[in-house]
């Protein structure tokens, strides 16, 4: 058996398949100790603890992991004690970072505060040039002292980081083995991004050594109790995942696996239903998550964390935080303002029963787009009149009636919504219209038909799984590890022949790296990419990497930015290798049968759109058979998610349990 | 054309779609440029106006170019017919412009077929790292506007098709004209290409809005979103108490003479209203630091959008509550021939000094110390080391500004090593330098000690170190080398900035402004000023 694991706020999510089948689970998380939920709700799954787990003899159990640790480490603060070692003269690079502030316009803005300490910064005398060629060598006596100055301030971890390193590691190399022979854990800046730009790699490089102790701690408890009862893997922000045992060792390429393993997970619903290219809508309380999937998943290699650049691959995905927790406010100029202040889970929504605030979810709630009998699969009940209270005010104030106020709530949140789905689109050269949209988290349901009228986007799918689409993400992600090097090299002075030698080392480490997650033959897949600009450009394009790379990087810039030389000389920046062992992929439930039937809903209530009432069908997802389709408006209530279908959309249920929304008039 | 009442909703609605066009404009300037300026600095700036030329909105870019670039719409409207598909460029200080390095795109929009006049424009502006003139990298020491570069008024850059099309070809002449007088052409047709393609963005997606929300809306709505702001800004101001205001501040000298030149300002507060009267300031001067009046204007609405805590549009209602009055001919309204490189970067951030102390005099609490008050321009040219296919030296002109120390606030320090006012550009990685100029940086750190004293601290300026690898033309443009960045209520003010030549391990101090040439070898260090203090430190 496999078991995806999500670590949430609120929830630990599992997605379990086995011979039988595909099941869920939920329990409550345990911030203080992530693992005591998961090994609560992996026991309730039925997966052996460690000591009983010595006899059987069958293969062995799978568990895939996500959390949300190393993130709010950095977010909160609470990461390792860092010591940095830097070529001297250039001790203060993550301290002046881009030397940009902020905020332009805001004269109390503030500062932005490093994650090592100005006082834990040690420069090292030595210098390459941009050829890798030595202009200042190593001194030992320098090193030795060095080891006795990082010692008396007690670092848990040093981040080695010197200029030029991405063409020539030896002088990383010789200090890393100096300060590991003295005893000290160390990670160097070209172990972990080996691409030029000082303060991004370096910055990348802070982050991985801040994150690691406490990632290794954590997943090495897991990894005792889980014992020899099942294998465990690591979700990475890259959408693929990894040995526990290679994450600990690189924890800052997890600092954004959760929203990954969404689009994963969407990725495998949508393609299970038949959609190649839909845009991943997860909206959950506070914030939403977007991601273009065009075949396959996209990534970008220009993420932060929090302050902080974080260089490594990760699923372009665009976060605005805007989600049903959102605050509807009224500012000084009398405009209606939606967010980015959050009821978050708590005190949450005001018809949740303790919050005064109006959410997105309260307007949701006022315009009967929810029943509040049945929220959650009727786990909750809603509180309307709450709603009405924390409504009115502003309703007073922008005199509009409370319903229009509703209307105008969620008008302005699916505009921020719309925006951020443009950014990944449009943004990157692609017409959303020839997307569907797939919408998932707690509210993605309820404002995906909408936004797609807007964007003129004719099919929203909504999951049957959309409660859980990220443990399900994990369950099916294939092992993922990315390999780089910086070439910085003019096309036409670079032969296929010279190109594919630089492509060896890479391609050799990442086989051997597949092995050792037991991925050969068929199951182990190595890609080659490179990152091409024209000569000038300081921002590249990655594509597949073929012989003709150079007509196709002309093609993809045209379609990227709408202009495209291709006279003008072009750059190999990188060149990068993408090796996946192939998870065996679960089949999705589906029904044998698929018999056209209409519905029959479990309520009639009023809802409001486009600024009347309608007389809204209300379903209950789990009594709508496969096949079922009928015509909004209507709201489908579910265990895990809520569908609304406006009126001129009509809806059916695939085999998989999903909700297909499609236009039917304009 | 006001048909549709305001809705509040519809409001925040057109407040995303307007916005997210100028900013989209940005990004495709910056993955597609080709000047340092543009893609690692991010030197330029993007907005869409009204059919006035009025601004809608603006992207958080770049304060100097705030006042600038509606007067560039203007020039354009003014000087050229435009028909659908046109793309005006200009550059002239005395035409829309603010210093030659700076070139701007501006378009017509026509949203329907038929029409007469366009029914927005879209424009944006971006820093080239050369267009010609005495020095390499065109920000030089000059007397006079004819040495600093090519000029070029509101001129037809692209010619549209006519009705009925949206495209465009590019005038050759012109281009062929401008390429001819900059040293490094390859680069400025690869930079004009990215503006021309950030206007094309703009024009499509406002097509786009017009399709879907109907003319009379996007129209009304853009006037909305200027109204707003303006009441915004005009609530701001009723909190300031009425009064008149002064203060004054002073360059450390024009380049040519060791003179300051002096800025002042009266400010006079009332109600809703401001004046900012710079009569008095000194005449206009023989060396490069000649603002122009955008530049100044830019100085002032940068200054009362500080003022604003609410998250509002930059747009056109910034300026409304406003009367700026800089008198003709003096330093903060050259006239031609006037040169005008280092106004934009240079007297733009004394003028905001002054306009910000002023400002401090009537609300002590909420205005800081001053800021480091010069962006410390440095421009670097010559023969690099590559050879073309001919076996020549490539030519290279490279400019950068450096970061300082921000003026310390009420309870808050300054910041360290940042652009302060009227300049937010990012610095060029060592790494990146290094591979492209012939130049290696042997020191980039911050300058401890530089902040002023206070209550709270001014913040600590940079330490940058250029070790040159050739024969290398080196223009400084910089200031507070002599005259200190105040403090405000008794903090100590920020440390001067310093300028050195480091040639056969002998150190001589340079200027604040000087062009020079310098020889392999010689290294080049510039100390960048700290931040003032705010309020005299318990003892």
């Amino acid at each position: 058996m496999r078991i995806g694991v999500d670590t949430g706020g609120t929830f630990t999510d599992f997605v379990r398949i086995d011979a039988r089948g595909l099941s869920t689970h939920k329990v409550r998380s345990t911030p203080d100790d992530p693992s005591r939920a998961i090994l609560e709700g992996l026991a309730a799954l039925g997966l052996k603890r460690a000591a009983d787990a010595a006899s059987g003899g069958a293969q062995r159990d799978a568990v895939v992991h996500g959390s949300t640790v190393a993130t709010n480490a950095v977010l909160e603060r609470k990461g390792a004690r860092v010591a940095l070692v830097a070529t001297s003269g250039f001790e203060d690079v993550i301290h002046i970072g881009r030397q940009t502030r902020p905020e332009l316009y805001n004269i109390f803005v503030a500062p932005r505060v490093p994650l090592v300490d100005r006082g834990l910064v040690f420069g090292v005398r030595e210098r390459l040039d941009h050829t890798g060629a030595v202009v200042t060598p190593l001194d030992p006596a320098d090193i030795d002292r060095l080891v006795a100055d990082i010692r008396a301030v007690g670092a848990e971890i040093v981040a080695v980081c010197l200029l030029h390193s991405y063409v020539n590691p030896a002088h990383e190399q010789v200090v890393a083995a100096r300060l590991r022979a003295a005893g000290l854990i160390v990670c160097t800046s070209t172990e972990v991004l080996p691409e030029y730009r000082e303060f991004e790699r370096w910055s990348t490089t802070v982050v991985n050594a801040y994150v690691t102790p406490l990632m290794d701690r954590y997943l090495g408890r897991l990894q005792a109790s889980l014992g020899r009862a099942a294998s465990l893997a690591i979700m990475q922000s890259n959408g693929g995942s990894i040995s526990a045992t290679a994450a600990r060792a690189q924890a800052v390429r997890t600092v954004l696996s959760g929203p990954a393993a969404g689009v994963v997970g969407a990725k495998e619903v949508a393609a299970a239903a038949g959609f190649r290219h839909v845009i991943s809508f997860d909206m959950g309380g506070t914030s939403t998550d977007v991601s273009l999937i065009d075949n396959c998943i996209r990534t970008t290699n220009d993420a932060r964390v929090g302050d902080f650049p974080v260089r490594v691959p990760v699923i372009d995905i665009h976060t605005v935080g805007a989600g049903g927790g959102s605050i509807a406010t009224v500012d000084s100029g009398g405009a209606l303002r939606v967010g980015p202040r959050s009821a978050g889970a708590e005190p949450g929504p005001a018809c949740y029963g303790s919050g005064t605030a109006l959410t997105v979810t309260d307007a949701n709630l006022l315009l009967g787009r929810l029943d509040p009998a049945y929220f959650f699969g009727g786990r909750m009940t809603l509180d309307i009149e709450r709603a009405r209270d924390a409504a009115a005010p502003i309703a007073v104030d922008l005199k509009l009636s409370v319903a229009e106020l509703a209307e105008g709530v969620v008008r302005v949140a699916n505009a921020n919504m719309e925006r951020a789905i443009r950014v990944v689109s449009v943004e990157r050269g692609h017409d959303p219209r020839d997307f569907s949209l797939l919408a998932f988290g707690g509210a993605g349901g309820m404002h995906a038909c909408e936004i797609a009228d807007a964007l003129e986007i004719k099919t929203v799918i909504v999951p049957r799984q959309a409660g859980v689409l990220s443990a399900l993400g994990m369950l099916v992600a294939d092992v993922t590890k990315d390999y780089s090097a910086s070439v910085l090299q003019r096309a036409n002075e670079l032969t296929a022949k010279q190109l594919d030698v630089r492509y060896q080392p890479l391609l050799k480490q990442a086989a051997r790296d597949l092995a050792n997650e037991g991925f050969a033959g068929l199951k182990a897949k190595c890609t080659r990419w490179i990152d091409v600009r024209y000569v000038g450009q300081s921002y590249e394009i990655t594509l597949p990497y073929a012989p003709g790379y150079r007509a196709a990087f002309d093609r993809l810039h045209g379609k990227t930015y709408g202009y495209a030389n291709k006279d003008r000389a072009v750059e190999v920046v990188n060149i990068r290798v993408v090796a996946m062992g192939l998870a065996a992929k679960p089949r999705l439930p589906r029904a044998k049968n698929l018999k056209a039937s209409t519905p029959k809903p479990s309520a009639i209530r009023p809802a409001r759109f486009n600024g009347k009432s309608w007389k809204t069908s209300t379903y209950r997802w789990e009594q709508l058979a496969a096949g079922a389709r009928a015509s909004g408006p209507a709201v489908i209530m579910g265990a895990e998610a809520t569908a609304v279908i406006p009126p001129g959309w009509a809806f059916h249920v695939d085999r998989m349990g999903n909700v297909i929304c499609a236009r039917t008039s304009r | 054309m006001r048909v549709h009442p305001v809705n509040p909703i519809d409001f925040e609605v057109f407040k995303n779609v307007y916005l997210a066009i100028a900013e989209e404009m940005g990004v495709t300037l910056c993955r597609t440029g080709f000047s340092p300026n543009i893609k690692e600095r991010l030197d330029y700036s993007c907005a869409v106006y009204d059919a006035d030329g009025e601004t809608i909105a603006q992207g958080d870019h770049m304060p100097v170019h705030l006042g600038a670039m509606p007067l560039s719409v203007r020039a354009a409207i003014d000087a050229v017919n435009m028909r659908p598909g046109d793309i005006v460029i200009l550059n002239d200080p005395f035409q829309g412009g603010t210093h030659l390095p700076d070139i701007t795109l501006v378009s017509p929009v026509f949203v329907g077929a038929k029409d007469k006049t366009p029914t927005f424009y879209v424009a944006n502006r971006a820093h080239h790292s050369d267009v010609g003139g005495m020095s390499p990298g065109s920000m030089p020491v000059a007397r006079e506007i004819y040495q600093e570069g090519l000029i070029i008024p509101p001129i037809l850059l692209v010619r549209g098709h006519g009705h009925g099309s949206r495209e465009g070809t590019i005038d050759t002449a012109v281009w062929s004209m401008i390429l001819a007088n900059v040293r490094t052409p390859d680069e400025r047709e690869g930079d004009l290409s990215a503006q021309i393609a950030a206007n094309r963005v703009a024009e499509r997606r406002l097509l786009e809005v017009v399709r879907k929300y109907g003319k009379a809306r996007a129209v009304g709505y853009a006037r909305a979103l200027q109204d707003y702001t303006e009441r915004v800004v005009k609530a701001a101001i009723t909190k300031i108490p009425d009064g008149v205001y002064a203060f004054a501040d002073a360059l450390d000298n024009d380049g040519f003479s060791d003179a300051p030149v002096a800025i002042t300002v009266k400010l006079t507060i009332k109600g809703a209203h401001a004046t900012v009267d710079f009569t008095g300031s000194d005449p206009q001067v023989e060396g490069s630091v000649n603002a122009n009046f955008a530049i100044t204007l830019s100085a002032c609405l940068y200054a009362f959008r500080c003022l604003v805590e609410e998250d509002v549009l930059y747009n056109a209602g910034v300026a409304r509550p406003l009367t700026v009055i800089a008198p003709a001919g003096s330093i903060v309204n050259a006239q031609r021939p006037a040169a005008v490189a280092g106004g934009n970067v240079e007297t733009s951030q004394r003028i905001t000094d002054v306009v910000l102390g002023a400002l401090g005099r009537a609300l002590p609490d909420r205005l800081p110390a001053a800021s480091q008050g010069t962006m410390n321009n440095i421009t670097l040219g010559g023969a690099s080391l590559r050879r073309d296919a001919n076996g020549r030296a490539i030519p290279f002109a490279y400019y950068e500004t450096m970061g300082g120390g921000m003026g310390a606030r009420k309870g808050l320090d300054g910041l360290s090593g940042v652009h302060t006012h009227m300049s937010n550009t990012r610095n060029t990685p060592v790494e990146a330098i290094e591979h492209y100029l012939p130049v290696r940086i042997t020191q980039y750190s911050l300058r401890a000690g530089s902040g002023g004293d206070g209550d709270a601290r001014g913040g600590d300026g940079i330490v940058r170190e250029y070790e040159l690898l050739t024969d290398t033309s080196v223009t400084l443009l910089s200031d507070r080398r002599e005259r200190a960045p105040y403090g405000a209520e008794g903090g100590a003010p920020g440390a001067c900035g310093r300028n050195t030549l480091i040639r056969d391990g002998v150190e001589t101090r340079l200027p604040g402004k000087v062009q020079m040439t310098l020889k392999a070898g010689d290294h080049l260090r510039i100390e960048t000023p700290g931040g003032g203090g705010y309020g005299k430190r318990a003892k």
